[in-house]
């Protein structure tokens, strides 16, 4: 997979759902049967990957809605957003 | 099932898995188990009119010695083996290869060499387990693979992987004289909206504690507790979201149903109703000084 960075495009992978709950999401991984709860960050991630917009557009919406200085939002994204697609949970729009 | 066919660590040869619900019946006998959730069993011979509609007909039939492995059971953790597809489940265990079709109903079908004796009754309880599972799926409610703990204010719910303290709790519990409805595997049905509370309900499958004969009424349900061993007792609120991804990674074989996980998902939100609930991180001690923490 080609690096990440701000113009990367994502969605959640083909195995993977999620629910909105309350502040949370639980996201269920169906081949690795495995069950995760994720924060209101995270689980604003997962619906902001929707395979149109990029995770720099990912960021600039976050900034709008947390309070939270841009450097430690660009940073702390870039790198769970890395986390989540190493873990196969975030692929490529393009399937690249 | 990845790159293995279903049946292959039981079968001689699962590319012979019964497509149908069709083959030789061991007879005539006919079992009905009616609990609150509808009679949902019935052994052997023709399917019959039968007045409850709501029921589930399961037919038993009779396969061959040589349609199974020999399989060497020493030190070996048994697992039922479960392939589950938009129309039907099949599984298959030691001496059991069984489906599940919705035709558009649930109804069943085992097909295994012995007709009787304890064998059979294990071979019948593996498969009951996992009709039951399906069958509360349907009626908005769950099987957990839980210690469920009663007392007159209802029951409790004690939720964990295996290895995390649910034979030690109903230890604990019978101790302290209460009554361990199972610990193994209950049932949670929903209530009646905000006036009536999710109710819990006895299973016939328990483990080490609990008695699979005896009746037992439905309790409401009075709490959920993620177990954690720890040096300490103390009580941790649980979100609804991790609420309800605990009762999913507690819900056996439904869980691993990819085609069927989320309407899990939908009952488990379902039981447990928005706004505070009543569910916590239980980290206790061996030495049972927790109890009193739970009616705080």
């Amino acid at each position: 997979m080609t690096p990440l960075d701000a113009g990367s495009v994502l969605r959640p992978s083909r195995d993977v759902r999620y629910r909105r709950i309350e502040d949370e999401a639980v996201v269920i991984r169906q081949r690795a049967a495995e069950v995760l709860v994720m924060n209101e960050v995270a689980a604003r991630i997962l619906e902001l990957a929707d395979g149109r917009r990029t995770v720099g557009g990912w960021i600039d919406a976050l900034a709008a809605e947390f309070d939270v200085d841009r450097a430690t939002l660009e940073r702390d994204v870039l790198a769970f957003t890395a986390e989540l697609a190493a873990e196969g949970m975030l692929e490529p729009a393009d399937g690249v | 099932m990845g790159t293995t066919r279903c049946g292959e660590a039981f079968l001689a040869n699962p590319d012979l898995f019964p497509a149908r619900r069709a083959g030789e019946p061991w007879g005539d006998a006919v079992i009905d188990l009616v609990r609150r959730f509808g009679a949902y069993c019935r052994e052997g011979g023709p399917p019959a009119a039968r007045a409850d509609t709501a029921g589930v007909e399961s037919l038993v039939f009779r396969a061959a010695e040589a349609d199974f492995r020999t399989i060497d059971v020493r030190g070996w953790e048994y697992a039922l083996d479960l392939d589950a597809a938009p129309e039907a489940v099949r599984l298959a265990g030691l001496r059991l290869v069984a489906r599940l079709d919705w035709r558009p109903g649930l109804c069943g079908a085992l097909w295994t060499p012995d007709g009787g004796g304890a064998e059979f009754a294990g071979i019948f309880e593996n498969f009951c387990r996992v009709l039951v599972a399906y069958r509360l799926l349907e009626r908005g409610g769950a099987v957990l693979h839980c210690a469920a703990i009663s007392d007159r204010g209802g029951a409790r719910l004690f939720l964990g992987r295996s290895g995390a303290g649910k034979s030690t709790v109903s230890r604990l519990a019978l101790a302290r004289g209460l009554t361990v409805l199972s610990d193994d595997l209950n049932a949670l049905f929903p209530g009646g909206g905000e006036a009536r509370p999710p109710f819990v309900e006895k299973l016939p499958f328990t483990g080490d504690y609990g008695d699979s004969r005896s009746p037992s009424p439905a309790a409401p349900l009075a709490g959920l507790y993620r177990l954690a061993k720890s040096e300490a007792d103390s009580l941790q609120p649980l979100s609804r979201a991790a609420a309800a991804a605990c009762l999913l990674a507690c819900s056996p074989f439904v869980n691993a149903d990819a085609h069927r996980r989320e309407r899990l998902l939908a009952n488990l939100l379902a039981l447990l109703p928005a706004g505070p609930v009543a569910a916590w991180e239980l980290r206790f001690s061996l030495g049972g000084g927790f109890w009193p923490i739970l009616n705080r």
